[in-house]
Parts: C-alpha cells; sequence; structure tokens
C-alpha cells in the first residue's frame, strides 16, 4: 500500500517548495487581511494546514497502485457524500454545501473534483486507445461528470458545478477525443445561447447583466466587484505596502479573506506582486505537466495534467473574478484563500500530483 | 491493474492535447495581466482618487459669526450656545428605551413611534436631534445621567441679539433650505448685506472612515474662521431712546443723522418686531409678525413713502431764488386762497397770511406764498433740484429693498400715467403734496444737504465706510437765507414750531419745518365747515404729522425727520418728538 520510506526523499522538492512560498504569502496576506492581526484567519489556516499535514504525507506515500485500485470507490463515496450533503447538509449563506464530519463542515464538492479527475484516469488508462477515441467511449465519463454537475449544482453552487464539469470535459479533451466533438459542441454552444438565456431565471439575467456593468448595482450586487477594482486598482505598480491597504483595513472590501484575498494581496504588493503570484502559479501548474511529458501511463499522466490545471484554473478563475473579468461565482484562490476544504482538497491534489512526478517509469511502478 | 504498454500514437496525442490546453491558459492568463495592466498602471490614479474618496470623510465645521457693534462698541449682535438632546443610537442598542426614559423624566411629549421610524432610518454614527434642552431640562438629565449612554446634550451657536430695538436695522439670520447651505446666513438687513463680512470661513474636519462611515481616526483639521466684525454708527442709547418717543398708538418713525459725517445715530419704526425670535425658531410668534396687518418688520424710517406736506418748500425757494423767480424782499399777500383757472387752491390758514415775503412764508408755511411761486416754476427744474438735494434717490445703506421714492416730473409722468403735466400739479407738488413720496431718511438727508450748502456726506450706517459727498452746492447767500427762515420757523413768535420753545424751556434750541402731509383731498364744502379738523374724521383718514428738524441751531450736527402717520398737524405732534430726540442727541454729542 505504502512506498518505501527511502522514496520521501525522491520528492519533487521544487514543487513542495513552491507550495509552501504560495502558502506562506496566503498566511502573510491573511494577517494582513485581520489588519495585522495572526488572530483570527492566518492562525486557524495555520493549524489546518499542520493538521492536514499528516493527511499529505499520507497520501505522498501511497502506492500510485494502490490509488488505481481505489478509485471508483472514492468516487461512490464523494457521490454518496454529496446526496447526504443534499438531504442532511449544513446550509450557509442559502446553500446546502457542507456536511459535517467530525468537529468539520466538509465540502464534498471540493473532493467530488479529485475523485471525478481519479475516475477519469483510471477508465482512459483502462481503455488503452491506440488512437483519438469516439463519442461512444466517451459517454460514461461525460455520464458520470454530468451527474456530479448536477449534484452540486442544485446545492446550488453554479460556481463549483462548472469547474467540476470543466475538469471533466478537459480530461476527455486531454485523453484524446476525436477533435470534431468539442468543435462541434462549440458551435452548438454558440447557437444555442440566445435561447440558453432565455431559460435563465430572471435573477441570474441580473447577474449577468451586473458582472458585464457593476455600476448597475453599486451598492448591491455590484458593490464587490467595485470595492475589489478600487484596492487592485489603488495598489498601483508597487503597491501601496505592506498593511497598507486602505480598502480592506477600513472593510470597504467585501469577503475579504475568502474569495477577495487577491484583492488585499495586490493592493498592498501592486502589479508588481500580482506578477510574482502569477509566476508561482504558473509553475505550480507548469512543472507536473512538463514531468507528464517523460511518463507514458496514462493514469498517471492524465492526473498530473488534470489536477495541476485544476489549480491553476482556479487561480485564474478567481483573479479573473476580482478584476472583472469573469462573474463573481465563488471560487477560492488556491493555498491563499481562508477555508478548509479548500485547503484539503489541494493539498490533498498537490500530495498526488508529488507522489505521481516521483514516479521512475524505470523501475516500472506498474509491475 | 495492467502496465499498458500505451502505443507512442497515443502519447503523442495526450502531449499534443496538453499543448493546446496550456496554450488556451496561457492566452487567459494574458488576458489577466493585460487587465491588470490596465487597473494597476494605467487607471491607478483614478482607483488611487476612488480608494481616496472611499475613506476620507470631510465634514464642515460651521464658522461663527462676526459680531455686530453700536458706535460705542455696545455689543448689538452677537453668538450664542444653544443645547439640544441629540442621540446616537450605535452606542445603545436598547436606545428606545432611553427615549422613553427621557420622554417621562423631562415630560417632553415626544412623538416616540415617528422619531424611533426616523432614527432607524438614518446612519448610526450620525447624531439625530430629539428636542431643544433649556437649563431645567439639562439639569434634570444630569441627575438622571446614569440612565442614558445613547443620548448626549450637543451645543451650537446660534445668534443673540441683545437689544430688540435694533431688530428692524440688524434684520436676522436663517437657514437655507439649499442642502449645500450647511448654516445659518443673513437674510435679512444688515445680516443680509453684510452677510459677506459677517459670515467667516468654515472649518474641515477629514476623518477616516470605515466602510460604515464610523469614524476611524481624524486625519486633519482646518480651524473655522470666524467672520469680522462690523461696528455701524448707530448708537444703542440713541436708539433705544428714540424708540420710547414713539407713540404706540400711531405708526411712525423717527431718524437721526449726523449731518457732519453723514453717520445714522439711529432709525426707529413702529410697530417693531423682535429679531430673536427668528432665530429662536419660534414659530409662534415669527407667524404673528409675519400676519400682522401693521407690518411690523417694515423699517418706515427707511422703507415708509410719505407725501412730505411743508418740509418740501424750501426746495422751491431755493429754486425760486437761484432763477431769479423772487429775491429776499419778493411780496404775496396771502388771503387764504390762491386761484388758478377757476380753481382755488387754500393755504392752511383760513384767513391768510396777509403780506408774505419769503422768510415769512417758510416760518409760517404759507401755502399761497408757494402757490404764487408755483405758477412761474418749471417742474423738471424742481425735480432735479430735489433729487441733487438727496430726495428721489435710493439709499443704499444695508438695509433690505432700498426704495426711490418720487419727486414727480414730465418725463415720470408721461411714463408712468400716460398725462401730460398740469401747472395745477406744480401748485400742490410746491407745498409737498402731490405725487410727491419721500421717506424720513430722504427727509433728514434733504436738510441735511440744506444744512450743508447742497454739498452733502452720503447717509451711511456702516462705520468703517468712507464718508463720501453727494450734491452740487448753491451759493451762500441763498444758504443762509433759508436757515435764517428755518430757524425762525422754531425761534420766533408765529413760527409754525414756536410751542416747542414753551413746551421745554431748557431744551437745547433748534430749528425746523413742521408738516402735514395729507392723506386725502379735502372737500370744497367740508373746507367750509371746518369738518375736516373735527375728531370725528376717522383716523386712518388723518394727516400724517411730519417734522424735520437740526440742533443745535446755529451750527447744526444732527438732523431728525419724525412721521407720525394719521398724527394731524406736524406741529403738535412730530415737532415735540424730534425736539426732545435732537435735544437727547445734541447732549449724547458722539
Amino acid at each position: 500500500m505504502f512506498k518505501e520510506f527511502r522514496s520521501l526523499m525522491d520528492i519533487n522538492w521544487i514543487f513542495f517548495f513552491l507550495l509552501l512560498v504560495i502558502f506562506w504569502i496566503g498566511e502573510i496576506n491573511l494577517y494582513s487581511a485581520a489588519n495585522g492581526n495572526f488572530e483570527p484567519w492566518a492562525y486557524n489556516q495555520l493549524k489546518r494546514f499542520l493538521l492536514f499535514l499528516p493527511i499529505f504525507l499520507f497520501i505522498l506515500m501511497l502506492q500510485p497502485r494502490f490509488i488505481f485500485n481505489v478509485t471508483e470507490i472514492i468516487l461512490i463515496t464523494t457521490v454518496i457524500g454529496l446526496i447526504i450533503t443534499l438531504f442532511f447538509g449544513y446550509t450557509g449563506m442559502g446553500a446546502k454545501r457542507w456536511i459535517r464530519i467530525g468537529g468539520f463542515n466538509l465540502q464534498m464538492s471540493e473532493f467530488a473534483k479529485i475523485a471525478l479527475v481519479l475516475f477519469m484516469a483510471k477508465y482512459f488508462h483502462k481503455l488503452n486507445a491506440e488512437k483519438t477515441i469516439g463519442l461512444l467511449r466517451s459517454i460514461l465519463p461525460l455520464i458520470i461528470s454530468l451527474i456530479v454537475f448536477i449534484l452540486v449544482a442544485i446545492q446550488p453552487d453554479l460556481g463549483t458545478a462548472v469547474i467540476i464539469l470543466t475538469l471533466g470535459l478537459i480530461a476527455i479533451f486531454y485523453a484524446g477525443i476525436n477533435l470534431i466533438y468539442p468543435i462541434l459542441s462549440l458551435i452548438i454552444l454558440g447557437i444555442s445561447s440566445p435561447f440558453l438565456w432565455t431559460l435563465l431565471k430572471p435573477y441570474q439575467q441580473n447577474r449577468v447583466m451586473i458582472f458585464l456593468n457593476p455600476d448597475l448595482d453599486p451598492l448591491g450586487k455590484g458593490y464587490h466587484i467595485i470595492q475589489s477594482k478600487i484596492a487592485i486598482g489603488s495598489g498601483g505598480m508597487r503597491g501601496n505596502g505592506f498593511l497598507g491597504g486602505s480598502q480592506s483595513s477600513l472593510d470597504f472590501l467585501p469577503e475579504k479573506e475568502t474569495d477577495f484575498v487577491f484583492a488585499i494581496f495586490s493592493e498592498q504588493f501592486g502589479f508588481t506582486g500580482s506578477m510574482v503570484i502569477l509566476g508561482l502559479f504558473l509553475f505550480l501548474f507548469l512543472i507536473p505537466i512538463f514531468k507528464s511529458f517523460f511518463l507514458t501511463q496514462v493514469f498517471n499522466k492524465l492526473i498530473l495534467f488534470v489536477l495541476s490545471f485544476k489549480i491553476f484554473f482556479e487561480f485564474l478563475i478567481n483573479i479573473s473574478m476580482t478584476i472583472g473579468l469573469v462573474p463573481v461565482v465563488g471560487v477560492a484562490l488556491p493555498f491563499m484563500s481562508y477555508g478548509g476544504s479548500s485547503l484539503l482538497s489541494n493539498m490533498i491534489i498537490c500530495a498526488l500530483l508529488i507522489n505521481i512526478m516521483s514516479i521512475s517509469e524505470k523501475k516500472r511502478m506498474f509491475s | 491493474m495492467e502496465d499498458n504498454k500505451t502505443s507512442k500514437e497515443s502519447i503523442k496525442i495526450l502531449n499534443r492535447r496538453s499543448f493546446i490546453i496550456i496554450f488556451i491558459s496561457v492566452f487567459f492568463s494574458l488576458f489577466v495581466i493585460l487587465r491588470l495592466f490596465s487597473l494597476q498602471i494605467i487607471n491607478s490614479k483614478f482607483y488611487k482618487k476612488k480608494s481616496i474618496e472611499n475613506k476620507v470623510s470631510v465634514k464642515a465645521i460651521p464658522p461663527l459669526r462676526g459680531d455686530i457693534f453700536d458706535n460705542n462698541n455696545n455689543l448689538i449682535a452677537g453668538s450664542t450656545s444653544s443645547y439640544e438632546f441629540v442621540i446616537f443610537k450605535n452606542l445603545n442598542k436598547k436606545f428606545i428605551d432611553e427615549l422613553n426614559s427621557l420622554n417621562s423624566i423631562l415630560s417632553l411629549d415626544l412623538n416616540l413611534p415617528k422619531m424611533i421610524n426616523e432614527i432607524n432610518k438614518k446612519n448610526p454614527y450620525v447624531p439625530y436631534k430629539i428636542s431643544k434642552a433649556g437649563w431645567d431640562q439639562i439639569v434634570k438629565f444630569e441627575k438622571n445621567k446614569f440612565l442614558f449612554t445613547a443620548i448626549k446634550i450637543q451645543e451650537s451657536k446660534k445668534r443673540y441679539y441683545p437689544h430688540k430695538n435694533m431688530s428692524q436695522i440688524l434684520g436676522y439670520t436663517g437657514s437655507s433650505s439649499l442642502s449645500s447651505e450647511l448654516y445659518p446666513k443673513g437674510v435679512f438687513h444688515i445680516e443680509k448685506t453684510f452677510e459677506n463680512i459677517l459670515k467667516g470661513k468654515p472649518g474641515k474636519i477629514f476623518n477616516e472612515v470605515n466602510s460604515q462611515g464610523r469614524i476611524i481616526r481624524e486625519i486633519s483639521i482646518q480651524e473655522p474662521i470666524k467672520g469680522n466684525n462690523l461696528h455701524l454708527t448707530i448708537n444703542l442709547k440713541m436708539q433705544d431712546f428714540a424708540q420710547s418717543l414713539l407713540p404706540l398708538t400711531n405708526k411712525g418713525s423717527i431718524v437721526v443723522l449726523n449731518c457732519q459725517d453723514g453717520s445714522i445715530l439711529s432709525m426707529n419704526s413702529n410697530p417693531t418686531f423682535n429679531s430673536q425670535a427668528f432665530e429662536d425658531r419660534d414659530n409662534l410668534v415669527i407667524e404673528r409678525i409675519l400676519s400682522d396687518n401693521s407690518k411690523p418688520l417694515i423699517n418706515r424710517a427707511f422703507s415708509g413713502f410719505y407725501p412730505p406736506g411743508s418740509v418740501f418748500k424750501p426746495i422751491p425757494a431755493l429754486l425760486g431764488l437761484q432763477k431769479n423767480l423772487i429775491n429776499e424782499n419778493t411780496e404775496v399777500i396771502c388771503k387764504g386762497h390762491s386761484t388758478l383757472k377757476d380753481r382755488n387752491y387754500y393755504c392752511w390758514k383760513k384767513g391768510g397770511h396777509g403780506r408774505v415775503n419769503l422768510k415769512k412764508a417758510i416760518k409760517e408755511s404759507c401755502d399761497v406764498y408757494f402757490y404764487e411761486l408755483a405758477k412761474k416754476t418749471n417742474i423738471d427744474e424742481l425735480s432735479q433740484l430735489a433729487t441733487s438735494l438727496g430726495l428721489n434717490q435710493k439709499y443704499d445703506i444695508g438695509l433690505s429693498n432700498p426704495q426711490q421714492g418720487l419727486v414727480p416730473n414730465k418725463k415720470w409722468k408721461k411714463a408712468y400715467l400716460d398725462q401730460g403735466w398740469y401747472l395745477g400739479e406744480t401748485l400742490i407738488t410746491c407745498i409737498g403734496q402731490g405725487f410727491n413720496l419721500t421717506s424720513p431718511l430722504q427727509l433728514a438727508t434733504l436738510y441735511s444737504a440744506l444744512i450743508n450748502g447742497g454739498k452733502y456726506p452720503k447717509p451711511r450706517i456702516h462705520n468703517d465706510e468712507n464718508v463720501s459727498y453727494l450734491g452740487d452746492a448753491f451759493e451762500k447767500k441763498y444758504h443762509d437765507l433759508i436757515l435764517e427762515s428755518l430757524n425762525a420757523a422754531v425761534l420766533e413768535p408765529s413760527g409754525t414750531a414756536f410751542k416747542l420753545n414753551n413746551l421745554h424751556p431748557n431744551f437745547v434750541k433748534i430749528g425746523g419745518k413742521t408738516g402735514t402731509s395729507q392723506v386725502i383731498r379735502i372737500k370744497e364744502e367740508d373746507r367750509e365747515d371746518d369738518l375736516y379738523k373735527s375728531k370725528e374724521v376717522e383716523d386712518r383718514f388723518k394727516d400724517h404729522s411730519v417734522f424735520v428738524g437740526y440742533v443745535p441751531f446755529d451750527k447744526p450736527k444732527y438732523v431728525a425727520s419724525v412721521i407720525i402717520e394719521n398724527g394731524g398737524s406736524g406741529s403738535a405732534v412730530a415737532a415735540p418728538i424730534a425736539h426732545k430726540a435732537l435735544n437727547f442727541a445734541y447732549n449724547l454729542n458722539v
């Protein structure tokens, strides 16, 4: 079940340190979000990180083969978890997103992302395709993606659901579906979008309109994005300095410790700081993918690619949210937003990435 | 678990696909970078400004209004503190309980449901005014202070007028309905005219506020600058004394003017009002003042216009002398009336004055002399001379709504009545009736002009205003003759105001001219019956009593002009009042 203890030394240290650096920047940022206090966010987040570290190490030490064997169990467990969430979930902010397990409020949808990717990896591995994949062989992954998407969407948590569906589609695309299908679906989507617009409920249409022009509702739904843009814009080239952000310290920025942490960071460290963060995440994204080029097993390649894509994708969506490029959909900034489930799932993902990156196929891991 | 031999083709596909997605991701990242560049580099200034606007709130501190003093440095308008109960609802969640206890302890009779509704709508960090706080209420409040955490006493400044008799000169201040006006400004008379001197400059507090508007800290403060003080030429003692001279039964007014420098010592009008009522927002009293038919807001010394009556006569006399229509010795026989085109123009003295020269005509106020003079007088020249002697012009001394009054001429009549001029009208104009309209201030100025020989100091009420001169000097011999005649009217027996000497023998000697301005034209038959002099005549149709005098008679310094509406003859009513006022002014000698 576990690797040899010695193999711990073979991990990709660069990736690991990159991870620590990003987490540490997140900690400093949470410290400044509380106007220079460890309490409550930075301290709690650090406590969680230390608490999750054994889980991180546990997954790091697992044999990939063991993971391969339990993907279906993981998927079924998370789907059951999602269903339980729907019926017995803990309601917050108008949605049932959390279930209570051992003193923690867990957001099952975060783990559903991992479970789905692992399932896909195993499915396409077993498919052992010679060339591109047809529609027929993509049906099962598509259906499973849609089931998870719907279970999350009706919580309702459209943001996470869209990310789950995206990950599913990316996995299918990566696995080699015939390019005709994705191109065809894009065309169909383009044509039918006016009809989809009429299917949206008025409040959803309203939300899109406000996204396109936040000034329509400057004190209501547009308030977040206006204040966030002010925070980021006022940072300028070099930022207002550590703890120098007035938008954050005077509470103009709502949800500053969760969805809008980037605005706090950017107000303090400016364009320069934003570019540094972007660079760090780009490295975090590209290192596993670079490694995946040297692997031949579909299971390994797909996990490395889609999971590292997941972190970068969430990063991009979150930043785009804060600068008004996409609507505010409630996607956390990996390792920087305050929140347990997001931190735990991203730590699990990184453990998986490090685990698989340390595979040397010369040693024939799967034998 | 099978270790697949993945085909090379398949690996190629997978790697190619990852490049496509990396490419799309990087492409999207470029969008993010561009957007960040636009926000943080290109539009950074805009957002920095927005950020400062977010966090800095500016609050104005009203400046203290300048004080107003009389010519003896007595305060006549200042600022005082007033107190009110205010509530900060953020200081106590149970603020409604506090309101209830305040209401019952001080028995305030507040409309609580309405008030609570208003408070709930307001920003919690801005105090809400509950009511005015009097001293008794403040004492009670302090005794029960342990009950209140959200309710506080707040001080604010308001205008304070210690002397009621100054109201018709000072006016009052008021709050504007414009939201841009943060504090009261002058809306009437001196307070309005000298607003720019008095108002001062508001200060500013720059506060850093959080998203709820709560003040985090004070960034900086610009202290307000108090308005400049204003010094008036008005003398408080003179003003109070003159007011006491006006009979309460009649409307009337009195002006005392220093004819050497044009400064106005007092300017009273009856009925009057109290400016303080407007500052105290005493709505009951204000309503009463505004709805009063006797119009107490009007300062009749400045804004009351009447036919001047006989006090006008020196003007046609001077014109006659200047145009050689008459000289010192020209005589007219007065038989009680003069005839023009089958119409009789009567003298006030039924039996007539007999032989009358100019001095006697002024001293005894013979109307026939002036009717005869008028027959040769050009009305336009008369109007022009009257204007240069101070009538027929606006005095913008600082009171609201200055008016011009009227000394008629042909052009005016054509323009306003679309009629030609009749000689008969010149006759009644020359005795100060007809279209003539003058204010008491104008009459005082006219006599100041006569005393000064034509070139006279412009009347003024603002002490810092330089003395400036109006009018054109006329010949000294005419000047002497006219003053001699005016002195005779008071000092010589048979002068119209000679009675004054018996009334107050130890008062300082004055010169002056009586006037009786008719309110209605007397019918011929009534004149025969002497009915018009009887008590039967309704008060509102009685003549206005006018007197303009100066003191001392030989070297005049002060001029007083008195009008008592429907008071009767000038010698009986207005002259004694003017005599007392002039005597007072002379002894005051400011």
